[in-house]
């Protein structure tokens, strides 16, 4: 093995040992953090794997995840069991995934873009409106954990675990022959449709897929809180997921776990002190946008690059 | 060829991001200071959470100046208990309210929580607190807080979103009104405000002709008002959140010509003082039925008004009343307890407290934790300096929230809705 081969099986042993060895060190309030992070990164990750591999940014994520969200809060409500909940949530975010593919898979860029974004405030609507089914402005009240992860810390494994597969899944994809479909498509639509791919079922499926990370999403959210309201599915928290993706760095695996470190370091941790949080966001923002333009692990990506081919290049 | 100029760039940007990050790491390490107090003796640590960021920031800033102004007059203590308040911002946000909550209970170990205010943040933020079995005391509308989803940890210094309009109900139909129109924002407050208004109207006699329910947010009232216009009823109930839809309302009711030919009656929160700010003239004789009224003659609340103006060069909201309120009752239920805040013991200790004057008036508390306490019909006057508010006409003393129902009778109806407003 390389060395940089070994490097890289370093820091993903001690990867695995940090966020094991988080809830034994750190304080319930920050593992409760870390949790917020996992789940936001895991949205933004779904919205990562339309952006960076299709170009398609959907700024109207947090629909799909709440359709998920409200799935399982609303057969938990009503006494079902974890399957038939967990049903639920599949049947209903599945739903809304074909309703966003069917309605998006002939665009891309700024039209996709508006779509989503009428479609995610469609939905908000909906939660809004739909009292009798989702508890309208007042919420959901009454969702609980299943028993074997109720604890924080029990809970914050789980979370974490279904990151990490998650992950593993979303970086097999990039790698399959599908991901290189998506990348062609990005590429050049009309060449991908020239060499006889389709590339309306194609871009289909791959909002589908999406939707089931973001629908996870939704589920860990509403098991977080144990409460649900619309405010999940508002536009803020779409825009949020894309700021996570343009921060953490567009296309790359771990990208949105950084950016969601950032912003939920910057929302929860930052604005106990700075009432102006917000601002001090949008200037991490532009400086990410200004000076690396391919996101923070993009940009570090890119210096290691350098670090590594430097040597050699002095050397022959 | 990348010209050196970038590169020259490009490190002054590494450089930047990383006296940042340092920077946020060392302010890291800051928050560690006050860890003492708390549990030693005579101190108590709350908790006080309102949004002072986003779209409802206006509301959580008043809130908080109410809850200081209190402490601020009372020397910062409850009798001989020093009280110590731990700020945060919820942003209108349950998601965040919730995890605010955490950092309060969890980190900062604070023995009660106060706040928010939006019902979805309330609901988040009261379901968490009470689970780990500390008391909270609310001032938000959600009727259910203190009805079908009762907690004995939770406790409301306000009126829920109906309460208030009960009044209003029986009122319009004894002064003769037959026929009603209602007016309502279409979510859980507007229902429950119209629900108030329409089951009491109903109930005494009178019949609504229509319903409207209008979008939060509306920009464009005429087809509202046209629809209030075309029922042609002899009164009108507006239950609105405030903001600029209550502004925009009643513009286009001016516009449409209805003031003088409709009588329209308000609830707490439409003619706040952002309406008359924003309205002015117009606004006169307006009337409403809501438990903060500014120009109310009870020195307790003059006294509360100067000392507002000179802070904050503005008259206090229903918000600013409602945080020092909060703050009222549990300086008077820490004095019962000698400074001990043990989860339900606190909570029935507060709910003993019985105020023969407060901002709002003479309150009570039921056995489900809320408010019994006086509703007054207002009405919008100038005064001595010019500026509007609204003077008592009427009060309604020791109104429930049950209405005139009694309790069981009341919790055998759904909570209200847009399609259940009692009628």
């Amino acid at each position: 093995m390389s060395a940089a081969r070994w490097a890289g099986v370093a820091a993903l042993a001690a990867g695995i040992a940090a966020v094991v060895a988080a809830p034994y060190v750190l304080p319930s309030y920050t593992v409760s953090l870390l949790t917020l992070m996992f789940i936001a990164a895991l949205l933004a990750s779904s919205v990562n794997l339309l952006a960076g591999l299709a170009g398609l940014v959907s700024i109207g994520h947090a629909g799909i995840a709440a359709a998920g969200a409200y799935g399982v809060a609303w057969a938990t409500v009503h006494g079902l069991g974890l399957p038939a909940a967990l049903g639920v949530a599949a049947a209903l975010t599945l739903a809304v995934s074909v309703v966003y593919a069917l309605t998006t898979m002939r665009t891309s860029g700024i039209v996709f873009l508006m779509i989503t974004l009428a479609l995610g405030i469609t939905v908000f609507g909906l939660a809004l409106k739909l009292s009798s089914v989702t508890g309208g402005q007042n919420g959901l009240t009454g969702v609980r954990r299943p028993g074997m992860v109720g604890e924080w810390w029990q809970y914050y494994f789980f979370t974490a675990a279904v990151y990490g597969a998650c992950l593993l899944v979303l970086a097999a994809m990039s790698r399959s022959p599908f991901g290189l479909t998506l990348r062609g498509i990005r590429e050049s639509q009309s060449r991908m449709t020239s060499l006889g791919y389709s590339v309306t079922a194609v871009k289909f499926v791959a909002i589908l897929v999406s939707g089931a990370f973001a629908g996870c999403a939704g589920v860990l959210l509403a098991w977080n809180s144990e409460f649900l309201s619309p405010s999940v599915a508002s536009f803020s928290r779409s825009a949020l997921a894309v700021v996570i993706v343009i921060v953490g760095g567009v296309g790359t695996l771990l990208g949105p776990l950084v950016g969601a470190g950032i912003v939920v370091a910057a929302e929860y941790w930052l604005s106990s002190y700075v009432e102006r949080w917000q601002t001090v966001l949008g200037a991490v923002l532009i400086l990410v946008v200004l000076f690396a333009p391919r996101g923070i692990v993009g940009g570090l990506e890119g210096l290691a690059g350098q670090l590594t081919h430097r040597p050699r290049k002095e050397g022959s | 060829m990348i010209p050196r100029r970038w590169k020259r760039q490009r490190r002054a940007a590494r450089l930047v991001l990383v006296v940042l990050a340092v920077a946020l790491a060392a302010s890291a390490c800051a928050p560690d200071e006050d860890t003492g107090g708390g549990e030693t003796g005579g101190t108590v640590k709350l908790g006080f959470i309102s949004p002072v960021t986003g779209f409802v920031a206006a509301l959580g800033t008043d809130m908080r100046r109410g809850w200081e102004m209190y402490w601020q007059q009372n020397g910062g203590k409850a009798g001989d208990v020093t009280v110590q308040t731990v700020f945060e911002d919820d942003t209108g946000d349950p998601e965040v309210a919730l995890t605010k909550a955490r950092r309060l209970v969890e980190q900062e170990q604070v023995q009660l929580v106060a706040g928010p205010i939006l019902a979805n943040t309330a609901y988040a933020v009261a379901g968490y607190v009470a689970g780990r079995g500390l008391p909270t005391v609310q001032m938000t509308g959600a009727d259910d807080l203190t009805q079908r989803k009762f907690d004995p940890l939770v406790l409301r210094v306000g009126y829920t979103s109906s309460q208030s309009n009960f009044p209003a109900g029986q009122w319009a139909y004894e002064q003769g009104h037959k026929t009603a129109v209602t007016i309502c924002p279409d979510y859980a407050f507007g229902w429950e405000s119209c629900g108030g208004f329409v089951s009491a109207f109903v109930k005494a006699g009178g019949k609504i002709e229509r319903q409207v329910w209008h979008p939060l947010g509306t920009q464009d009232f005429s087809t509202y008002v046209a629809q209030a216009r075309q029922a042609n009823p002899d009164v009108v109930f507006i239950g609105s959140a405030g903001g600029p839809d209550a502004i925009l309302f009643y513009k286009s009711w001016t516009g449409f010509g209805l003031k003088d030919r409709i009588p329209l009656v308000g609830n707490c929160c439409f003619a706040d003082q952002v309406f008359l700010r924003e309205v002015g003239e117009e606004a006169l004789d307006l009337q409403s039925f809501t438990y903060w009224s500014e120009g109310r003659d009870s020195p307790l609340v003059q006294r509360f008004v100067q000392a507002y103006e000179q802070q904050h060069k503005e008259i206090p909201s229903l918000y600013a009343a409602g945080a020092y309120t909060m703050a009222q009752v549990i300086a008077e239920a820490l004095k019962k307890t000698g400074g001990k805040i043990e989860g339900e013991d606190f909570i029935n200790a507060a709910r003993q407290v019985s105020l023969s004057e407060s901002l709002y008036g003479a309150l009570t508390f039921d056995d489900t934790n809320n408010v019994v306490g006086p509703v007054y019909r207002t009405r919008v006057q100038r005064r001595d300096d010019g500026t509007l508010w609204s003077v008592v006409e009427q009060t309604f003393p020791e109104v429930s929230q049950f209405g005139t129902e009694g309790k069981e009778a009341f919790l055998e109806h759904p909570v209200f809705s847009r399609d259940y407003t009692g009628q």
